[in-house]
């Protein structure tokens, strides 16, 4: 044993001294017990802002947290920004830590790993009376109206951007010839509503032929193997891709760039900056935007104004609780006016906040 | 009538026994699996067989073939590597924030892309370290390091992804010579590196020594620990190139560059006979492995197989070709459980 008796020791020191550490910085983020807090009662300097995303390495969760922090910033606060690099562990953990604090005026704008993870959040923050606001990923039989602190839930409809950008391809290629798709996780409900949606298109514009499906898994190196096998096998018979985001529109440029390729239109979702540069040089068709930082900024509005007291949790409707909001098709027309995305104060407006409800979810 | 010098002379040169090296009966299962499956595919599809395809087959191995080349030398020590995510996402990073790009004014140009396999370098040699002095499986130690590299590439991206503007990186995927893409050529140089490598430098030799019987080394007097750290950080050179050629194709320096090349560079080693219990295999192998990988995935994507069902027949046919190569040397490998 005597071999392993120093590393060990080593370790325990270590773990010992950052079990420390963690105990002072969560007795200093600490204080008052959680629970129950009056709808209204916090003033608005007491609010705490909380904006929560997978990483900041991903250049939409980053425009998502800079947008939470233009609204802090609109209100006279800064907003906590927390990431858990896609592991739904470590998302729960923080939750757990956050709840455990002074809870009393405490917004939060999530964004969940995964459906699965959207219950455990729900139940926390409605327990430790936070204000919550979700997005994207909830289990469809998970009702928002059955919470109290749990606000709302905002989604987009992926079956109309899939067709939105379906439609501009058909367009872009003259309303006739072969197309591919590469979609995304196919277990995920993105990359099926997606898909489902080019399928809308394809049956609106009978002479656009999809050639072929394949998965590229949501990835720009993916993609690119994908796209460079599939143009070997469909040479010039292909004349556009549809990508279900626009990392893997990326890729595709790169394999029809490396293969000597212009003449093919390219489709993505979700306004990434370097597509937002590809439409701007022509290399790309249309992509569309969620806009990112408006959903950093307005999951912290809605919790703000209720906090405060300005909006009313029993005067939000039920089909504000769980909503699509809208989205923005970007083609070389529009595109100057996402290229440096910004939020609009007038958006977070208390009485304004659901003003981009494209309808309740069904 | 001898002299005893001349009888001396003669015990000198009589031939000593040679290892059995190179390639024997058990060794040709992977080329053959190769050649069956490509084979197959040619047969089932008319666009597969096509001249372009073989030159995209052997564009879409490179980048594959460099981090399995690494990967080979410490599997065959017996060792496990899963540090290539890491260190290939900070190479990546590194590389694209270096050469010219729409971050920061940095033009160095190949400079730029040796700080990058320096980089790795290092990076593989802490897993070595950490390995032969913590006394941490490398399944663990480079699992760590694999993420030390992640939270570097992490804090360098900052946020803003790098995309890079160096005519001459950017070249490497485009350009051609003799049909085959620059960085398809600098895949073949490290196949052949590698080989070199593994068949005439004592780091080779002692690699596969290890693998086979690491205390007899010991016993004879060999110090075996600056070899594993020399093992480790010759792999994490090979990473480190392989987030710049990442880098090249797609034009940006991306955090993920090499998700999944772990484990895809562990399958392609073993499809082609390098042994997860070391001192079996060899470069050229997983070389054969790659191609048969790289093979498998095209060939379905030619042939049309719906994209639901090819992750599952990929898997089934990787299985099959992983024992059909091994069955000759089925003894050996029960002690694998």
């Amino acid at each position: 044993m005597k071999f392993t008796s120093r590393p060990t020791a080593v370790v325990i020191g270590l773990t010992l001294a950052a079990a420390t550490l963690a105990g002072c910085s969560e007795e200093a983020s600490g204080g008052g017990g959680g629970g129950g807090a009056e709808a209204g009662a916090c003033a608005p300097e007491d609010v705490t802002l909380v904006g929560q995303v997978r990483n900041e390495s991903n250049p939409y969760e980053a425009a998502w947290l800079d947008g939470g922090d233009a609204f802090a910033e609109q209100v006279g606060l800064t907003q906590d920004r927390l990431t858990y690099d896609g592991d739904s562990t470590r998302q729960q953990e923080q939750i757990s830590q956050l709840l455990a604090g002074d809870t009393e005026c405490l917004v939060m704008n999530i964004l969940p790993n995964g459906d699965s993870d959207t219950p455990p959040i729900v139940e926390g923050a409605e327990e430790a009376g936070a204000y919550l606001v979700t997005q994207w990923n909830k289990p469809a039989d998970l009702n928002v109206a059955d919470y109290d602190q749990w606000l709302s839930h905002i989604t987009y409809n992926g079956v109309e951007s899939g067709k939105q950008i379906g439609d501009a391809l058909a367009e872009a290629i003259g309303g006739s010839g072969g197309i591919v798709a590469l979609q995304g996780i196919l277990d995920t409900g993105a990359a099926k509503d997606r898909f489902a949606g080019l399928e809308e298109s394809l049956a609106a514009n009978p002479d656009v032929e999809l050639l072929d499906d394949q998965t590229a898994n949501f990835s720009r190196a993916e993609a690119l193997e994908v796209t460079k096998t599939l143009l070997t096998k469909h040479g010039d018979d292909l004349k556009g891709i549809w990508a279900a985001n626009d990392d893997m529109a990326l890729g595709a440029l790169e394999a029809l760039e490396q293969a000597g390729r212009t003449d093919v239109a390219v489709v993505g979702i979700d306004a990434v900056p370097d597509a937002l540069t590809a439409i701007e040089d022509g290399t790309m068709t249309a992509t569309v935007s969620s806009d990112g930082p408006w959903q950093g900024g307005i999951g912290l509005a809605i919790g703000f104004c209720v906090a405060t007291g300005e909006l009313a949790a029993e005067d939000i409707t039920d089909e504000d609780r769980a909503w699509f909001a809208e989205q923005f098709l970007i083609t070389s027309d529009n595109v100057a006016d996402f290229s440096s995305p910004q939020t609009d104060e007038a958006d977070f407006e208390c009485d304004n906040v659901f003003s981009r409800s494209q309808g309740a979810i069904s | 009538m001898t002299s005893p010098a001349d009888a001396d002379t003669e015990v000198v040169v009589a031939p000593r026994p040679r290892p059995r090296r190179g390639v024997s009966l058990g060794d040709a299962g992977p080329p053959i699996a190769l050649v069956v499956i490509f084979a197959v595919f040619s047969l089932l599809s008319d666009d597969f067989r096509t001249l372009g395809n073989v030159q995209n087959i052997m564009d879409a191995a490179a980048v594959l073939a460099v981090v399995t080349c690494g990967i080979s030398f410490v599997l065959m020590m017996g060792s496990i590597d899963l540090s290539a995510p890491g260190v290939m996402g900070a190479s990546a990073i590194a590389v694209s924030l270096l050469v010219a790009n729409n971050r920061n004014d940095n033009a160095y140009g190949l400079l730029g892309v040796l700080v990058a396999l320096l980089l790795g370098s290092a990076l593989g040699c802490l897993s070595g370290l950490a390995l032969v002095s913590l006394k941490v499986p490398s399944f663990m130690t480079t699992l760590g390091v694999s993420a030390v590299g992640l939270g570097l590439a992490t804090l360098m991206f900052a946020g803003v992804q790098p995309n890079i503007r160096d005519d001459m990186l950017d070249s490497w995927a485009v350009q051609r010579f003799l049909g085959l893409a620059y960085l398809t050529w600098i895949a073949v140089a490290c196949v052949l590196v590698g080989w070199l490598i593994q068949r005439y430098s004592r780091l080779g030799r002692y690699a596969f020594a290890i693998g086979g019987a690491e205390e007899v080394l010991a016993l004879s007097g060999v110090k075996v620990a600056p070899y594993k750290v020399a093992v480790f950080t010759l792999a994490g050179t090979f990473y480190g190139l392989a987030g710049v050629m990442v880098t090249s194709q797609l034009s940006a320096g991306l955090v993920q560059a090499g998700k999944g090349y772990d484990f895809a560079a562990i399958t392609a080693a073993v499809v082609g006979g390098t042994l997860l219990t070391g001192g079996r295999g060899g470069i050229l192998h997983s070389a054969v492995g790659v191609l048969l990988v790289t093979v498998l995935t095209n060939g379905l994507v030619q042939v049309g197989v719906s994209p639901y069902w090819q992750g599952g027949v990929q898997g089934l046919i990787v299985v099959a070709a992983v024992a059909a190569a091994v069955l000759p040397q089925r003894r050996r490998n029960q002690v694998t459980k």
